[in-house]
């Protein structure tokens, strides 16, 4: 971190520190939000419906997250996020591991038509699917149905973790893996000792960003899970806002709960997730 | 995300290594690519493949409330869609999720592409903060974000009103109420989608800026060129068809919003903030009109579609995208 020594009169340090400052006002603007998320959540409730807003939590209490804690069913809808959430991630990452290995170390008949098809599954809205796939799993008793949300989940995921972890394959020198077949290794065995380690990192990237799809979808729990019981944490923290009584100081900390693990992750493989994105885009 | 692939024939001899070379492949290791890739089509052929053809189909069905329980339901031909073009209703939806899409992507690109320039020209510290925050706003969760402007914006307690009533510009706005108003209310979703759209812009924007060599903008600086000549010449033809694929992308998730429309509004008041997305779905699921929903879903289909492939065949005839 190199703090800006002694102001100097050159044009271009001048500039540098006009960046600086609006760099650092557009950052205040926009983490406003999640600023002001936390802060809620960590406030006294009495300073939370006052007309002069404080702007710093003081004295802090976790009051709020208590009483969110406290709400019944608030642990089976963790539990039911987490489960759908994880399982889809799981399953969509074997498979989508698999045909991003064939798709960018083979070339086979129909690999184009592969990728097309890649292509333009992402251009079909989930809000347009969202009525055949209901009426589907309504017809087969799917819904209220655990597996038939991890299935829903799963197929939205796909085509970007397969595209990602393709980008990701791409990035590992092919000759790495002849020498380990030269050295005698079988295929499986070399994917398994050579290109798996040296995915790892991608493969987390690419997990975390999976998993924040489908934790924070809502259209889909909405429509196809129908009892309380089987509520994810984005339908219940929904369902919160309309009852009569809107406790903000339990919702906001509720939210932050269900925030912050994703923004945590996010930090971590922020990077990496940027790059395995334009890699295919725009080098070549 | 993101789906370009330069294509590179150069690259594709030695990229066949499934035999020995010159030899013909065994059957084998031709079918092994194609066994890595079939439980992934599997998986979309039964919940994305299928579920679109019985959209397609759905769209021409009159399926009502009826027809949950009986499973039976009158083929109706164009029926579903003549009738939205003649409803006024839907026609105003469709006219207002052009304006938003518009509006929310031509602000999106515009700031996120100078945002990604700003980010260039900081200091590393200032960098690191910058894009902190940004990681920040793109990794928090959709309804989480709603939730939090929704409070942002309570018309006794939220900061906002008390903050603008500071201001002194637009008089007393403690007490005023943004969700019952339709421009706000419309307005408020869009600031709200640009916001959280704008990190993964801006630094997507920013990683494909920081791929392009500083010897074009030295040779640039040599000719004379100033720098909006180094916009135009330079950046924009290299990071054009990073460009064009975040414009799609975001022209889709603008188009489907749903989430943020649903949770702060429910397409309120009085319908005013309706978006394609939202009518579909209150159309099938408030109204029980399965067929008229799918209809409306077909439209958004294929508007998309038409604008994504006018703009795919366009790139690829410049030879820049797939």
């Amino acid at each position: 971190m190199s703090a800006p020594a002694a102001p100097s009169r050159s044009p271009a340090r001048r500039r540098r520190t006009a960046n600086n400052t609006i760099a650092m006002a557009v950052s205040v603007v926009m983490v406003f939000p999640v600023y002001w998320m936390v802060a809620t959540a960590l406030k006294q409730r009495a300073h939370i419906l006052s007309s002069v807003p404080q702007f710093f939590p003081w004295p802090m209490s976790l009051a709020n997250f208590h009483r969110a804690l406290d709400k019944t069913g608030f642990w089976t809808f963790v539990r039911n996020s987490l489960t759908v959430t994880l399982s889809s991630v799981v399953l969509s990452l074997v498979i989508s591991l698999f045909a991003a290995i064939a798709i960018a170390r083979f070339r086979f008949a129909g690999r184009k038509a592969v990728l097309t098809i890649l292509v333009l599954v992402q251009m079909v809205p989930a809000a347009a699917m969202v009525i055949p796939v209901y009426l589907m799993l309504r017809s087969i008793g799917g819904l209220d149905f655990v597996p038939g949300l991890v299935l829903t989940y799963m197929t939205f995921v796909l085509p970007f973790t397969i595209w990602t972890l393709r980008g990701f394959v791409d990035s590992v020198p092919v000759e790495l893996e002849e020498a380990a077949l030269v050295d005698g290794c079988g295929r499986f065995q070399m994917y398994v000792r050579v290109l798996l380690p040296l995915l790892m990192p991608g493969i987390v990237a690419t997990s975390i960003f999976a998993f924040v799809n489908a934790w924070d979808d809502y259209i889909f729990a909405y429509v196809i899970m129908k009892s309380q019981s089987n509520y994810t944490l984005p339908v219940w923290l929904v369902s919160f806002k309309t009852s009569e009584s809107v406790d903000y100081g339990a919702m906001i900390a509720a939210s932050t709960i269900f925030s912050l693990p994703v923004l945590v992750f996010f930090l971590l493989v922020q990077r990496r997730l940027v790059g395995g994105m334009t890699s295919g885009a725009v080098k070549g | 995300m993101a789906i370009t692939e330069k294509q590179s024939p150069v690259r594709a001899p030695d990229r066949a290594r499934t035999g020995p070379p010159g030899g013909r492949r065994p059957a084998r290791s031709r079918l092994l690519p194609w066994a890595m890739v079939a439980p992934a089509l599997a998986a979309l052929l039964l919940v994305q493949g299928y579920p679109l053809v019985r959209l397609l189909v759905l769209s021409t069905q009159d399926f009502g409330p009826r027809s949950l329980f009986t499973g039976e339901s009158d083929f109706v031909g164009l029926g579903n869609f003549t009738r939205l073009f003649a409803d006024s209703d839907f026609l105003a939806v469709l006219a207002r999720t052009v304006v938003f899409t518009l509006v929310c992507v031509t602000l999106l690109m515009v700031l996120g592409f100078l945002l990604s320039h700003l980010l260039m020209g900081v200091s590393a510290w200032a960098r690191v903060v910058t894009s902190v925050c940004l990681v920040l706003v793109w990794a928090m969760p959709m309804v989480a974000a709603t939730l939090v402007w929704q409070w942002m914006f309570q018309p006794q307690y939220g900061v906002a009103n008390w903050l603008l009533t500071r201001v002194k510009v637009f008089g007393d706005l403690s007490a005023y109420d943004w969700f019952s108003h339709p421009v706000p209310a419309l307005g408020l979703i869009i600031v709200l989608t640009v916001w959280k759209g704008l990190p993964f812009v801006a630094l997507t924007l920013f990683a494909a800026r920081g791929q392009i060599s500083e010897s074009l903008y030295e040779a640039a600086r040599l000719d004379g060129a100033g720098t909006l000549q180094m916009f135009r010449h330079v950046t924009i033809p290299i990071m054009r068809p990073v460009l064009a694929i975040l414009t799609i992308l975001e022209v889709i998730w603008s188009v489907n919003s749903f989430t943020p429309i649903w949770v702060l509004t429910q397409g309120g008041p009085d319908g005013a903030t309706t978006t394609l997305g939202v009518y579909a779905y209150i159309t099938a699921f408030s109204r029980n009109q399965y067929g008229a929903g799918a209809s409306v879903a077909v439209v958004t289909v294929v508007v998309l579609a038409l604008f994504s492939i006018a703009y795919v065949r366009r790139l690829s005839r410049q030879g820049e995208v797939v």
